[in-house]
């Protein structure tokens, strides 16, 4: 009894804290929203009005080219899900099942590219990237492919560790099954393993998506030209010099983080079994 | 975790392999396939990983500024002088700015790894009990994980302002403060860049945290009950010990990321062309701003070599307080 009324007693505890947790973590949101529909004199002098300015949704496409920055991103974010997770599941798979020569150092080298921050590749990609111009004239800065290149090849890696991980959880037997029964190596594959990893694969797909929009470093080096550029960079120029409206900045924040948690949060129920299937194990 | 394939019998040695050297030339033909599907991420990493990362270390032995820039890697050799300028040189700005910087990541990255853990397994611990609403209360939790980081940094650069909507609350509202601090200048600069930063890092870490509280069986925690353990003695003998593989990865990720932090801070200071000062500058944003700004390619190659060198170290610590969590292969 006593038991009992101590453990509710906690639990109420654990409500409390709990509650708290979730007003800080949805607070600023709510704030960015909100900011989002106050004006900007409102926002500067502190006599919040009611937030009802829905023209500065309008406005935000206006002032800047915006519409042309999200094009450039959305462009970029799904080259590079496709060809980093295509990439990513084929090599996942094969350090999972084959222990071939090399597959060790292969598995050692994929860890440690994560050791190694962005800025170790971006000074020298950059020259090299300025180099292959001058000598062969090919245009890699300020291309869609140059950026989707660097990008994919960035994000392999750790992909390949997720999948690894989950390819793992799959029993072998489904495949020795399928290749007595006539089905070739990479069918078994394709046929039988894929559709049954579909979700840890949706899920690292979800992740290299969020990833790639949230790339900020290399996007304003190798993206300077407003036709290739990408959100973080064209989101900066509702303020500074020319301009200071945190109304319209904040409605292209909400605007931004709009369709990666409608991906998220439509696909959460693949994101969370996936990414804890193939990270919880490390 | 790395489990063969049983090679089906059509492929398989027909005849005993005679030595060593035809074994291995064996073992490389039969696994075909998984080099052909290896290939592609190989190549990959070689372009953007490997020779990038070789010509990295070569160009920090260079004299590379925005006269040489062109020359790339024929640019004038000064072996070791980069590295005098980054750590020896008393007259140098860049050595001031990147120790600044060195100090100011140490106790960021001390600062965020002991609170994200804490509250994320704190709130973890929370959300593993059966209750009406706890799976909104997870979803709203993770709402922080979806903004993306330079929308973070603007959002609290933008909350952070003199009269923005943190002081009007502190000051105006709850008369918590007396003032309003200039929360984006001196050395409170670094609670400013290190909240926002935890906001952020805490709901996925909470996330993984909670799918590994989810693989503990409940007969272990009926046993200790039975045994008479009180709540705390349940924590730190059963949830801690069969939490530490998920921690020791969490815990990696976490000494990675801050060191290598970038997006938030720079976003949250002129919006990215910006100085966050000599308190809150940290190593990426100085490196960063030494070789975009004004052009110190050589210098700023050597002092990532040498942030390098301090993760490796840092990782070799971690690996061996952790050695014995991690699933050992094969």
């Amino acid at each position: 009894m006593n038991y009992k009324k101590r453990k509710r007693r906690f639990d109420i505890l654990g409500h409390i804290v709990l509650g708290i947790f979730v007003f800080f973590a949805v607070a600023p949101i709510i704030w960015m929203v909100v900011s989002s529909l106050l004006t900007q004199g409102e926002i500067v002098t502190g006599d919040y009005g009611i937030p009802m300015h829905f023209e500065n949704y309008i406005e935000m496409w206006r002032r800047v080219n915006f519409f042309q920055y999200f094009r450039n991103s959305f462009i970029i974010c799904s080259a590079t899900t496709a060809v980093a997770l295509s990439i990513a599941t084929l090599a996942g798979y094969a350090v999972s099942r084959f222990k071939f020569p090399g597959s060790n150092i292969f598995g050692v080298t994929v860890l440690a590219t994560q050791m190694v921050p962005g800025i170790m590749f971006l000074l020298p990609l950059y020259l090299m990237f300025i180099k292959i111009q001058d000598t062969f004239e090919i245009q890699l800065i300020n291309t869609y492919q140059g950026v989707v290149i660097v990008y994919s090849a960035f994000f392999i890696p750790f992909s390949i560790w997720i999948l690894r991980g989950f390819f793992a959880s799959i029993p072998t037997e489904l495949e020795e099954a399928a290749i007595i029964d006539g089905c070739s190596r990479f069918g078994a594959f394709v046929r039988i393993i894929l559709p049954i990893a579909k979700v840890g694969i949706i899920a690292t797909g979800i992740y290299i998506f969020l990833m790639a929009w949230d790339e900020l470093l290399f996007a304003w080096v190798l993206t300077t030209s407003a036709d290739v550029a990408t959100i973080p960079v064209g989101i900066r120029l509702y303020v500074g010099n020319y301009q200071n409206r945190y109304d319209l900045l904040m409605a292209a924040g909400c605007v931004t983080t709009l369709p990666v948690s409608i991906i998220f949060f439509g696909l959460q129920k693949y994101f969370v079994t996936g990414m804890t299937a193939g990270a919880v194990k490390g | 975790m790395r489990l063969e394939l049983r090679q089906p019998k059509i492929n398989g040695p027909k005849k005993a392999v005679k030595d060593e050297k035809t074994r291995l030339l064996h073992r490389i033909k039969s696994n075909k396939l998984a080099y052909l599907m290896i290939t592609p991420a190989v190549i990959g990493m070689i372009i953007i990983h490997l020779i990038p990362i070789v010509s990295g270390l070569c160009m920090s032995f260079l004299k590379l500024n925005q006269f040489t820039l062109r020359q790339f890697l024929k640019a004038p050799f000064i072996g070791l002088d980069n590295y005098r300028t980054v750590l020896f040189d008393p007259q140098s700005t860049i050595r001031s700015g990147f120790l600044n910087a060195l100090r100011n990541t140490a106790i960021f990255g001390t600062a965020c790894s002991v609170s994200v853990i804490v509250i994320a397994l704190l709130l973890a611990i929370l959300l593993n009990r059966e209750f009406k609403f706890r799976g909104l209360a997870r979803t709203l939790l993770m709402t922080p994980w979806v903004v993306p980081s330079f929308v973070v940094g603007m959002l609290w650069g933008f909350m952070w302002q003199n009269d923005g909507i943190i002081n009007r609350v502190l000051v105006d509202i709850l008369h918590i403060l007396p003032t309003k601090p200039f929360w984006l200048t001196g050395p409170i600069v670094l609670v400013a860049i290190i909240i926002p930063t935890i906001w952020r890092q805490v709901p996925f870490v909470m996330l993984m945290l909670l799918a590994g509280l989810q693989q503990i069986p409940d007969e272990y925690y009926e046993a200790a009950e039975i045994d008479g353990a009180n709540a705390w003695g349940r924590f730190r003998h059963v949830t801690l010990p069969l939490l530490r593989p998920v921690l020791s990865i969490q815990i990696l990720n976490g000494i990675l990321n801050y060191v290598y932090s970038f997006n938030i801070v720079a976003m949250m200071f002129g919006h990215g062309a910006g100085f966050p000062g000599e308190y809150g500058d940290l190593l990426m944003t100085n490196i960063n701003r030494n070789s975009f700004q004004i052009w110190q390619f050589g210098t700023g190659a050597a002092a990532t070599v040498i942030v390098m060198i301090c993760v490796m170290i840092l990782v070799a610590l971690w690996y061996k307080v952790f050695q014995d969590d991690l699933v050992v292969n094969d």
